[in-house]
């Protein structure tokens, strides 16, 4: 009895098995034809990056370096200067190190203008070291100090 | 068929007729072959992408169907490695000599009534005879690259397809012991007069599917191969063409020992409307489909369950059921 019960269980459990795998290949494809089509990524923390403002057509960092003493791994360098006839600091660089970045967030929490934010970029891919290092400004053009109206 | 009766003439006037004969049909097989090979590593691939709810090859024309050829080609143009260490003859002979055995017993199966390439008397027997055969090559392949890894899965092979064989034999005697005649061909025409021997022989059935799916190498009976332990097995050391030797007997094996089952248990050429060959393909690739699906449900067994499973559980049920059969053989007829 009990020898004959376990073969039927084990044979039976194949059978289950084959009934897995015959009901999945049935189905369709979960996958996405991945360099053909791209998936959602609206909610996906990417590394970070300014915000542009639809009001203004720029950012709106004001050197304030708060990004810079909040970050535990160092990844920024931000230098600014006082345009002409403002009252606020406009950055001329901003530079986060990618590859010591760890996406805790802290600066998008702390930045005292809300301009800076997680971006949907997760395909970055690098042959060199220097190449980690984004120049957060770059997407503003040649002059980033003054590109769009300054707020 | 006319064509080629005429181009077999034309070569006898060369060659002589058992020349021209034997030309034309090495030829045809071993084109068909190739083809088969092509086809049945896509089919392969792209059932285990569905199987998973993936898709498989895509890229290459379309629907990923020109796959297999890229695959070829870059094989083809594959640097040629031979270890230093290595039995150099050996190591030589061994991807050639592995095709030599599936090739005969291609030659063996009968296709339809009259076209079949060789009517053996004995062709069952044959056809185990040299499917034992294709051991040999894989562990000549194994112990010649003189690779710990090889050699490891060289002799799994030569165990597991020893043990094997046995249940394969045995299901195959008791399709004989009804039918009553080791001739393939008169096999089929037994079943024809009957029912398939399917439904007379289940049991058989089944335990000749576990065989050549042991036989073929193919999961869950991988053992020689097993990729996560021995790297590649007996086949570790075999770069460019020589690899695809051993890859192309492997699908041919499947195709082969399918038709081969097919053959015994599903009625061979047998069916309505087609013509008797393309039956034939197609209850083999129905065979060779079920294997596919076989691999890709189960997990690899462990080297001694495999062993176990084939000396204790199959050789005796082989055995209840070739002895269960000779009585009532002999109590009905």
């Amino acid at each position: 009895m009990g020898i004959l019960r376990r073969f039927w269980i084990g044979a039976w459990s194949l059978v289950v098995g084959l009934k897995v795998t015959g009901y999945h290949l049935v189905r369709g494809r979960v996958t996405l034809f991945y360099p053909h089509e791209r998936p959602d990524a609206s909610h996906w923390n990417g590394p970070i990056e300014l915000v542009t403002f639809p009001a203004t057509g720029t950012h709106d960092c004001i050197a304030c370096n708060a990004c810079v003493r909040v970050c535990p791994s160092d990844c920024f360098t931000v230098e600014g200067k006082r345009p002409e006839g403002s009252k606020k600091m406009r950055a001329t660089t901003f530079l986060l190190d990618f590859s010591t970045c760890s996406l805790c967030g802290l600066c998008v929490d702390v930045c005292p203008t809300d301009t800076l934010q997680y971006s949907t970029r997760y395909d970055e891919a690098f042959y060199t070291r220097g190449e980690t290092v984004n120049d957060l400004l770059k997407p503003f053009g040649e002059d980033p100090t003054f590109a769009g109206k300054p707020t | 068929m006319t064509l080629l009766a005429a181009l077999r003439g034309r070569l006898a006037g060369f060659v002589g007729d058992f020349l021209a004969t034997w030309l034309l049909g090495a030829v045809l097989i071993m084109a068909f072959l190739a083809f088969n090979v092509l086809f049945l590593v896509l089919a392969e691939r792209k059932l285990a992408g569905h199987f998973q709810r993936r898709v498989g090859p895509m890229e290459v024309g379309p629907h990923g169907s020109l796959q297999s050829i890229a695959d070829m080609v870059k094989l083809l143009g594959k640097q040629i490695l031979t270890p230093v260490a290595t039995d150099r003859f050996v190591y030589l002979l061994a991807p050639l000599l592995i095709f030599l055995p599936t090739l005969c017993v291609a030659s063996l199966i009968p296709l339809a009534g009259a076209e079949a390439f060789a009517n053996q008397p004995y062709g069952l027997l044959v056809i185990v005879a040299l499917s034992g055969v294709t051991v040999l090559s894989i562990f000549m392949a194994g112990w010649s690259s003189n690779n710990k890894y090889s050699v490891l899965g060289a002799m799994r092979s030569v165990a597991q397809v020893i043990a094997y064989e046995i249940p394969v034999l045995l299901a195959a005697l008791s399709v004989v012991m009804i039918a009553q005649t080791t001739n393939l061909r008169q096999i089929v025409e037994a079943q024809h007069n009957t029912v398939w021997y399917v439904l007379v022989q289940p049991v058989a059935a089944i335990l000749f599917f576990i065989g050549i799916t042991a036989e073929t190498n193919r999961a869950p009976f991988d053992i020689p191969e097993a990729e996560s332990e021995l790297v590649g097995g007996f086949h570790t050391e075999y770069s460019g063409m020589r690899f695809a030797m051993f890859f192309f007997a492997e699908y041919t094996n499947m195709l082969v020992l399918a038709a081969l089952g097919a053959t015994l248990f599903l009625g061979g050429w047998l069916g309505p409307w087609l013509p008797g060959p393309v039956w034939l393909l197609i209850k083999s690739y129905a065979v060779i489909f079920v294997l596919i699906w076989v691999r890709w449900t189960y997990p690899r067994l462990r080297f001694d369950q495999l062993m176990s499973f084939a000396w204790k559980v199959l050789i005796p049920v082989a055995l209840v059921n070739l002895v269960v059969t000779a009585v009532l053989v002999h109590g009905i007829g």
